[in-house]
């Protein structure tokens, strides 16, 4: 069944705690929405397999307790990722001053610098909103991230979201081949050199 | 043939080599390439090289279309086109291969396929035998082929040229031919060791090309001739390399000593310019190239290829340094590692530590004693030299301070330079891990090489043991957990210097028994409590598994708690599972950190404190991807996720235990609203007199009846961090730590090491490029940083891509010593002139980067003189040797030219004789008869000391005779 994956790519989902990462989450992997939902403790985890441009990619996803307790635990997730989805509430402001922090802290354990960043404002659904559209923008673009904005309770723009990011990595390149390009593609050395006097061989004068 | 259709024929075949139909398959092979490459017609501006196999006989050949490549002609020069076409109407029917005989601009070239270099081709296809030992040796093998070439550009009409390669090939030798339109073309070769005297000047050669073209016309239309002379200056009078290898004496004895373990050499060992070639070429050019020292040997390329090759080595550590070093310690080793399993056994007996580590020291004492200096890889004195190098808090005589590890006031410790152990995924450069990779290097190269690495590791872990029995942190490394982001190595270390912060500061407190500050938070202030602290210590003795600070407890491990948890509630202990608050306010508050803002519980209204709490563990990549792995497996069912979370929440229980400790009687609300403040939800509501109130309550998903939080918290009982069960077992981690240590290959080693050695090699390299500003090298080196930093952050980089690396270094480091070689031998510094300065320096860097730099001004301009200079002062010394009469100077033989009989003149020259002389003679004659076409020849003869060559092409005109 893994046969034609062509690739497993690891997915990070941090963001403050009770934006609803894990309800964005549920929502993507089993398409519903789960009001009693618990506090992530440490670190979730789901798998599941989507199909880009008709490539297949089974996501290892890892949710991430956005509690300050934990986080000390949890800078081992951004490890290897390729993605970050980077949660805030547009209901709440402070959730959104504090995206500044967890850039840092990606920028601090990400162990490589090319990886996808997709910010997503959660819980369109509300009333309340209290961050604008335009200010989630003008955010990704000066951190050179994706942008949507979701309801994880009406599945708005939750599916797009992941498919983006995806299609984004696959785009990226070196940035999930890695582990497979030994096998194909065959590095350039350097052309024999002088052949000593073979038919081959460049040689100055002498 | 007939022959092919029979089935036994075919058998025999095989067998017979000398069958006609093999002659005539192989010709149809060569005709159906020559089609198939599309060399049919006029076949310039076709695709350059291509190549296929064929065997003929057992005999495999390759064939290889070959193009002059950036020496294809732009412009012919006028002069020839002009006599050619005067002569010959046809002009444009003969092959462009043809033409290319008399063009002027393949004259020369500074690098060039040698076909190129004697015909002046820019397209031809060679046959060459696949193999050395398959060299066509004899004259009937060598007919056969240059007939079937023959036969094959007959049939085919290809006017490329076809070359065959005859014998050896280290002899370069090739005959040839070249078809047209009723034209053809023998491509003819003549290679002597020993050069016939009339070979040697001008006249006997023009005599040599008159008669080979038998022209028939009187007088013979004008020869055109090419000449280029080319000395060599091996001698470099006045400038001497400077670079001497580097004392190794001095670094054992002098004072600097030790510094210089932390600095890579740099440089080449020997001068990396061997020679200077100077052309000179008549009429119109005067060009110098340089000539790089094929025995190369520079000081970082070699360390660091060194270093690599030990990770192919397979040897453990003590089959290096050899057993019998050991048998004599083994009765005491098995000691120390019964004792140290004891230590980590759950046993109820504390062991007295202090006696362990004395026995772990004296048997490092008795090692070093019974290995004795003559059998020492390394001698003390280098061995002490480099331990107080990378431990130089060892000197002082209390070297336990730690602040000496977490100092960052480096001044240059922002800076990019810096940082580059983040993509290199090293460590920083001023580490301890830096400098033991830079020491094994050293080692390894000076000091007994892999035998010294062992030496030196087994040394390195014998210290880590003891820092580690006797509380000394370990210099060099930035305190706080492991940086995921150096090598493994790295955080190997620093988690060890975590747990020896851990247990110095337990071991402290037990001591003064005044502080009760966790050890972990020693930096925060704790709130005191009275000596009373100490009763409740004692009480707790007893209970195994309980107290944080038992010795003997290995069992937790973060993901154990599921049991701890059962175990917790089988207690039965005072069950605050009803959460009675009434019972709980009598109990005494304990391990409060400080007042959390003005807020108070919500039940009496008392202050609600942060509670002081276990610092969660500290974890190296290894460990935290085996813990990934672990939770990964639990898979994506609901019972899987509890229970991850369930593994996952030792430490939320060890918070509220320690928040019910702090805050005596609290609720579940109290602590959310510390812990996770928007899951308690504050809204602001009239009561019945009219008053706005903020009421507040749990959000929903704290709510859910038996979710996670509410059953830790109902688990929880109020013990402070200092009297819970640790969650980090310093004591188990650190023996892992030294465990995985002491079992390192000196191959593991290199492979742990490898990216701070390329790390240091590159810092090495930029350093020395900032000081001679090569712009050329500036892009490599961003190049190989990037390239590095890609391949070295996947966990198992290949061997060829790490060579990839040290080989780009090497290279730069190469450039950077010729560079330097070159403004030494040219002066550029010593030279005052702001303008020829410049002048030289441009001349300097265009040596490093083409292959032949025009000099301009040729004996008059900056460059010039200096070259001249070179070469008056080289041949000065060699004058009085004879050779210079076997050589005239160029003067000289352009005055030959016009008169050849005349006997050389002994006049005294300043320049030495060249080192190779090159002639190109060419003309237009009609051959073989009167009446034939006016066709292009032209002849080739280089002469250097040991070997002559002449490359005649003749043209003939086959339509008519
Ligand atoms: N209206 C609305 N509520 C949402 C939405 N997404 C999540 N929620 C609610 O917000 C609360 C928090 O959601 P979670 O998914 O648990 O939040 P989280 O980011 O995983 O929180 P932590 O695990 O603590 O880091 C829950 O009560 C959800 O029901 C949404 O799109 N719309
Ligand atoms: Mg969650």
């Amino acid at each position: 069944m893994d046969e034609d994956v062509l690739t497993t790519l690891k997915i990070l989902i941090i963001g403050e705690s009770g934006v609803g990462k894990s309800s964005l989450l549920l929502r993507f992997t089993d398409d519903t929405f789960d009001p009693e939902l618990a506090a992530t403790i440490g670190v979730d985890f789901k798998v599941k397999t989507i199909s880009v441009d008709g490539n297949k990619a089974k996501l290892a996803i890892w949710d991430t307790a956005g509690q300050e307790r934990f986080r000390t635990l949890t800078p081992s997730y951004y490890r290897g990722a390729q993605g970050v989805i980077l949660v805030y509430d547009v209901t709440r402001r402070d959730t959104f001053v504090k995206l500044d922090n967890w850039l840092n802290e990606l920028e601090t354990y990400c162990t490589r610098n090319d990886i996808v960043n997709m910010l997503v404002g959660n819980k369109i659904d509300k009333e309340n909103r209290e961050v604008d559209r335009n200010e989630g923008l003008k955010f990704a673009r000066k951190h050179s991230m994706l942008f949507i904005e979701a309801s994880a309770k009406t599945c708005d723009g939750v599916q797009c979201a992941f498919e983006e990011l995806v299609e984004k990595i696959i785009q990226t390149p070196g940035l999930w081949e890695s582990e497979n390009q030994n096998k194909g593609v065959k590095l350039t050395h350097r052309e024999e050199g002088p052949g000593g006097g073979a038919c081959g061989g460049y040689c100055s004068m002498l | 043939m007939a022959a092919d259709s029979e089935p036994e024929s075919e058998v025999f075949e095989i067998t017979d080599f000398t069958t006609a139909s093999e002659w005539e398959r192989f010709i149809s092979k060569v005709e159906e390439v020559l089609n198939d490459w599309k060399l049919i017609g006029n076949s310039l501006g076709k695709p350059l090289e291509k190549k296929e196999d064929y065997i003929l006989h057992d005999r495999p050949f390759k064939m290889k279309l070959n193009s002059g490549k950036e020496h294809v002609i732009k412009f012919c020069l006028k002069m020839n086109i002009l006599i050619f076409s005067l002569l010959n109407v046809f002009v444009d029917v003969i092959p462009q291969s043809m033409q290319d005989l008399l063009c002027m601009n393949n004259d020369f070239p500074p690098r060039a396929h040698c076909l190129v270099r004697w015909y002046g081709l820019r397209e031809f296809v060679v046959i060459a035998p696949a193999a050395n030992h398959d060299a066509v040796l004899s004259e009937s093998k060598c007919n056969l082929l240059l007939s079937s070439v023959s036969i094959a550009l007959g049939n085919t009409g290809c006017q490329v040229p076809l070359f065959v390669q005859i014998h050896h090939k280290w002899r370069r030798m090739y005959v040839g031919e070249c078809q047209g339109h009723g034209v053809r073309t023998d491509f003819e070769m003549v290679h002597l060791r020993k050069v016939p005297n009339q070979y040697t000047h001008l006249s006997g050669l023009l005599d040599i090309f008159k008669s080979k073209i038998g022209c028939p016309l009187t007088p013979l239309p004008p020869v055109s001739i090419a000449i280029r002379f080319t000395y060599v200056l091996q001698d470099w009078q006045q400038y001497f390399w400077p670079q001497q290898p580097p004392d190794i004496d001095a670094l054992v004895g002098g004072e600097v000593g030790g510094l210089e373990f932390g600095k890579l050499p740099f440089g080449a060992c020997e001068d990396p310019i061997s020679e200077l070639h100077l052309a000179t070429t008549w009429p119109h050019l005067t060009e110098g190239i340089i000539v790089d020292n094929d025995v190369y040997s520079f000081y970082v390329g070699d360390f660091v290829t060194e270093f690599f090759k030990i990770c192919r080595r397979k040897e453990s550590t003590d089959e290096i340094l050899g057993r019998s070093t050991f048998e004599e310690e083994g009765r005491e080793i098995a000691d120390i590692t019964h004792a140290l399993s004891k230590l980590t056994e759950p046993a109820p007996v504390p062991i007295h530590k202090l006696s362990v580590s004395n026995m772990v020291h004296s048997a490092k004492k008795k090692i070093r004693k019974h290995r004795g200096v003559e059998e020492s890889p390394l001698n003390n004195d280098v061995l002490n030299t480099i331990l107080l190098f990378l431990f130089p808090d060892a000197a002082s005589e209390k070297p336990l301070d730690g602040s000496s590890s977490t100092d960052n006031n480096n001044p240059v410790s922002e800076s990019e330079d810096y940082n580059l152990y983040n993509q290199f995924k090293s460590a920083p450069s001023d580490s301890l891990t830096y400098k033991l990779a830079l020491c094994l290097c050293m080692i390894n190269f000076y000091h007994g090489g892999l035998k010294g690495v062992a030496h030196l590791w087994q040394e390195f872990v014998l210290e880590m043991r003891f820092r580690w029995e006797n509380n000394f942190l370990i210099p060099g490394l930035a305190s706080g957990p492991p940086d995921l982001r150096c090598c493994l190595l790295h955080q190997k270390l620093q988690m060890l210097n975590c747990c020896i912060e851990r247990k110095k500061a337990r071991d402290e407190g037990r001591k003064t028994n005044t502080s009760d500050m966790y050890p972990g938070d020693a930096g925060r202030a704790g709130d005191q409590l009275g000596p009373d602290n100490l009763k409740d210590m004692d009480k707790e003795k007893g209970e195994v598994g309980k107290s944080w600070d038992s010795w003997s407890d290995s069992e937790e491990e973060f993901f154990e708690c599921l049991s701890d948890t059962e175990e917790f509630k089988g207690n039965g202990q005072e069950s605050n599972k009803k959460g009675g608050p009434k019972e709980m306010t009598s109990l005494k508050p304990e391990g409060r950190l400080y007042q959390h803002g003005k807020l108070t519980l919500l039940h009496n209204g008392e202050p609600l404190y942060i509670p002081v709490t276990q610092e969660p563990a500290p974890m190296t990549e290894d460990l935290l991807e085996e813990q990934s792995e672990v939770l990964a497996k639990l898979g994506t069912s609901a019972e899987g996720a509890h229970l991850r979370a369930r593994m996952q929440s030792a430490c939320l229980l060890s918070d509220m235990e320690s928040f019910k400790a702090a805050n005596p009687g609290c609720f579940l609300e109290d602590f959310v609203r510390w812990y996770s403040p928007r899951d308690y939800i504050e809204e602001e509501v009239i009561d019945e007199k009219g008053n706005m109130v903020l009421k507040g309550e749990l959000s929903a998903r704290m709510k859910i009846p038996s979710n996670m939080w509410v059953e830790a918290w109902e688990t929880a009982k109020p013990i402070p961090a200092r009297r819970q069960r640790r969650l980090f077992d310093d004591t188990r981690e650190a023996e892992k730590v030294l465990h995985y240590l002491a079992v390192q290959k000196p191959a593991d080693l290199a492979r742990h090491l490898l990216p701070c050695v390329i790390h240091a090699a590159v810092l090495k390299v930029k350093e020395e490029e900032n000081l001679e500003n090569i712009s050329s090298v500036k892009k490599i080196i961003k190049q190989i940083i990037t390239h590095s930093s890609k391949v070295l952050h996947f966990p198992n980089p290949e061997d060829k891509k790490l060579e990839e690396i040290i080989h780009q270094i090497t290279n730069v480091e190469a450039i950077i010593a010729r560079a330097r070689s070159l403004k030494a031998k040219f002066g550029t510094e010593k030279c005052e002139q702001e303008e020829e300065k410049e002048d030289l320096e441009r001349f300097v860097s265009c040596l490093l980067e083409q292959p032949e730099v025009l000099v301009v001004g040729a004996g008059r301009g900056h460059a010039g003189r200096i070259i001249h200079k070179l070469f008056v002062n080289a041949h000065r010394l060699t004058e009085s040797s004879d050779e210079a009469a076997a050589m005239a100077p160029p003067e000289e033989e352009l005055k030959r030219m016009g008169s050849p009989e005349e006997r050389r003149q002994n006049s005294v020259s300043d320049f030495p004789p060249p080192a190779g002389r090159e002639l190109i003679l060419r003309t237009t004659v009609p051959r073989p008869a009167p009446y034939s076409r006016a066709l292009p020849q032209r002849m080739y003869s280089v002469l250097t000391k040991e070997d002559f060559r002449l490359a005649g092409a003749f043209s003939s005109d086959t339509s008519f005779f």
